[in-house]
């Protein structure tokens, strides 16, 4: 009788824990057992020194993991943000090297990213294709563009190209510096990730953008309109993929439209959804997104500290994808029930 | 085999005094490379006697028309798809010779072979850089067995029915990586860096790295291979992690172009310059700029432009009755004594 009692609490309990930050709790959790098991197999994984580069390593894709939070929430997915990355951090290289100072080149790469992101909302919602197509297609459009602008060339961004040397200084600091003994990239991530936070969680806009996830009808019945959502959230995302892009090239000041940014789509999205945020739209927190990210970045580089073949890494980092989106899976059940 | 020449700039054999002894037994090293550069396991020297030629190129050949030589690069998104353009664009000028430039965006192989199937008919000649060497064999051979001349360049593809190869022996490129790594850094621990470490040209240059440092530094150990990624924040943030992780590494070895800036950089902003020894490959501006500073002690050159020309050079002289051979592009040595003569 005590059982039969006790079995719907339990499920209740559970239903509850899943709802209210449950899934974090598990990423958390996730995370806190890597660092302590790379803790206990390499002296150096517990360092200031580390814990600062593995901040500064994941500050990139977690600014993308911030945009693509919302673009996945709202039920759409981004495959084009490598690219985008790539293109607006060459640009505005190209367009340092070319003598107009920093705010302009700033501006022009980041809204060059903007109106990349408007467009694939556009084709995504009033031009009806599916995100994954149309996002596939701008992948390559941009990134050939980038190709066709630089000719396939490296882009240097330095003072024998012709950048100023202040505009130099100032441009590698925002990439390379620190305050107070914190790198830019992380400090970068740090405040994207608060406004992300806020963004989604205590805004009218994050709502919506969980709203249409979650039922793109039932939105569209209260009031929602759908398609101005999802075209922010594709513009949110191409903003900071590009904000990411500068940044890289300002970190190191080279880049090449063939490489950088290349399948970097795809772990931004790995880390997305590794931090809960559902393929099916409707749900996500920018905090289980910094788990995401962090998990990815920690076990990149524990892997590389505890010596493991580079063949096995592409072997344990797709492992724990692949185990993240089955408990994605899992949960999306168990809060159904 | 015929070396062209291994591309040691006249300054490089003139020492100066910031150069010191290591700077001299560097460039002892570049000579020996140039004019030492072993056979390549090719083909023998053949005539287009010894061909059996399509008998529409044979006609355009005797009515001396216009020939058309692809060249096909193995990802011409890449870092040197420029400069072998440019070779290519070169050998265009030839008298009676169209050369097109060709390939995939992003090494794919199943788009270098659709490619050359859909112009196959259209072809006098072929040189190809292979993605893979297993995968594009059989189209090589396919392609040789339609009557069409086909030279390999820039990488190799001995198993196939290639005609030539024009280029740099990898496993050679990387005996003279590993030589030079001796000479900077003859004892200690050091990291072997590449973009992509199951890639076959990776594979034959750590294998001949390797094999040079077994025999000539057998007191420096290679602790690891690092396979770092193709996109440069990858790169650094995998080299980062490889020295944090191994913090007695007083040597990096990179296999490519890619890696080479990035430990000049990991080194440089870490403030161990001198300290940790970086021999590396090719001269893209940050790396030219780190030899300069003495943060990297030597990189290799693989000589791109002249690897195109040879691919377009090669396939005009066999068409037109020559006799043609193997082809050593050569290696250039670059160190802080001799930097300053690229560009």
């Amino acid at each position: 009788m005590t059982g039969s009692l006790a079995q719907p609490a339990a499920k209740a309990a559970k239903k509850r824990f899943l709802r209210f930050g449950g899934r974090e709790t598990g990423v958390a959790l996730a995370l806190l057992v890597m660092c302590i098991a790379l803790t206990l197999l390499n002296d150096r994984f517990l360092t200031t020194n580390n814990l600062l580069n593995i901040g500064r390593q994941v500050s990139l894709l977690g600014i993308m993991a911030v945009g693509m939070t919302f673009v996945l929430a709202s039920g759409e997915v981004d495959l084009s943000v490598g690219s985008i990355y790539a293109f607006c951090g060459l640009v505005t290289g190209m367009v340092i090297v070319a003598g107009y100072g920093l705010f302009a080149p700033l501006v022009l790469g980041i809204l060059a990213g903007i109106v990349i992101g408007i467009i694939n909302g556009l084709l995504s919602t009033y031009g009806r294709l599916p995100s994954l197509i149309a996002t596939l297609g701008m992948l390559s459009m941009v990134r050939g563009a980038a190709l066709i602008l630089t000719d396939g060339r490296p882009v240097t961004v330095n003072a024998k190209n012709g950048a100023a040397p202040d505009v130099l200084a100032q441009f590698t600091f925002l990439g390379q510096g620190s305050v107070g003994g914190i790198p830019m990239q992380l400090v970068f991530f740090a405040l994207i990730a608060l406004a992300g936070w806020f963004l989604l969680a205590r805004t009218s806009f994050g709502f919506r953008v969980l709203a249409v996830g979650g039922s793109t009808k039932a939105a569209r019945v209260s009031g929602i309109s759908v398609e101005r959502v999802k075209i922010a959230a594709f513009a949110l995302m191409g903003g900071l993929a590009a904000f990411a892009g500068i940044l890289s090239i300002a970190f190191l000041p080279s880049g090449q439209a063939g490489r950088t940014g290349l399948g970097l789509e795809l772990d931004v999205i790995a880390a997305t959804i590794v931090g809960g945020t559902s393929l099916a739209g409707g749900e996500g927190t920018i905090i289980g997104t910094i788990l995401g990210v962090l998990i990815i970045g920690v076990l990149r580089n524990g892997l590389v500290l505890t010596g493991v073949s580079p063949f096995a890494q592409e072997f344990l980092i797709g492992l724990v994808i692949v185990v993240a989106v089955a408990i994605d899976k899992w949960t999306i059940r168990e809060r159904r029930i | 085999m015929t070396p062209i020449g291994a591309i040691m700039r006249e300054g490089m054999i003139e020492n100066n005094k910031e150069g010191g002894t290591q700077m001299k037994k560097l460039l002892g090293t570049a000579l020996v490379a140039g004019l030492a550069w072993p056979m390549l396991a090719g083909a023998d020297p053949i005539n287009v006697k010894d061909f059996a030629l399509a008998p529409r190129i044979a006609e355009k050949v005797a009515a001396g028309e216009e020939l058309n030589i692809f060249v096909s690069y193995h990802d011409v998104s890449n870092e040197f798809a420029p400069q072998i353009r440019a070779g290519v664009e070169r050998g265009d000028a030839l008298d009676k010779v169209k050369a097109k430039f060709i390939g995939p965006v992003g090494a794919d192989a199943d788009g270098q072979i659709n490619e050359i199937e859909a112009l196959l008919d259209t072809m006098d000649g072929l040189a190809i850089s292979s993605v893979s060497t297993d995968a594009l064999a059989p189209i090589i051979d396919r392609v040789v067995e339609a009557g069409i001349p086909v030279i390999t360049y820039n990488t190799d593809n001995p198993d196939s029915k290639r005609i030539a190869f024009a280029g740099q022996d990898l496993i050679q490129s990387g005996r003279e990586a590993g030589k030079l790594m001796c000479e900077v850094h003859p004892e200690g621990k050091l990291l072997i860096l590449t973009l992509d470490a199951a890639a076959q040209w990776s594979l034959d240059r750590e294998s001949g790295a390797r094999e040079a440092m077994a025999a000539g530094c057998p007191a420096a150990e290679v602790v690891q291979t690092v396979n770092t990624g193709t996109d440069p924040q990858e790169m650094y943030a995998a080299i980062e992690n490889a020295m944090l992780g191994n913090p007695e590494i007083s040597g990096l070895l990179s296999l490519e172009c890619c890696t080479t800036p990035a430990a000049g950089s990991w080194v440089d902003r870490n403030g161990r310059a001198g300290e940790v020894k970086i021999v590396g490959f090719d001269l893209l501006d940050q790396t030219v700029e780190f030899v300069e500073n003495g943060v990297i002690q030597a990189t290799i050159d693989q000589a791109p432009e002249a690897q195109g020309f040879a691919a377009v050079d090669l396939l005009a002289k066999f068409l037109n009755g020559e006799t043609i051979d193997d082809l050593d592009t050569g290696v250039g040595i670059f160190t802080s004594a001799n930097i300053a003569d690229v560009n």
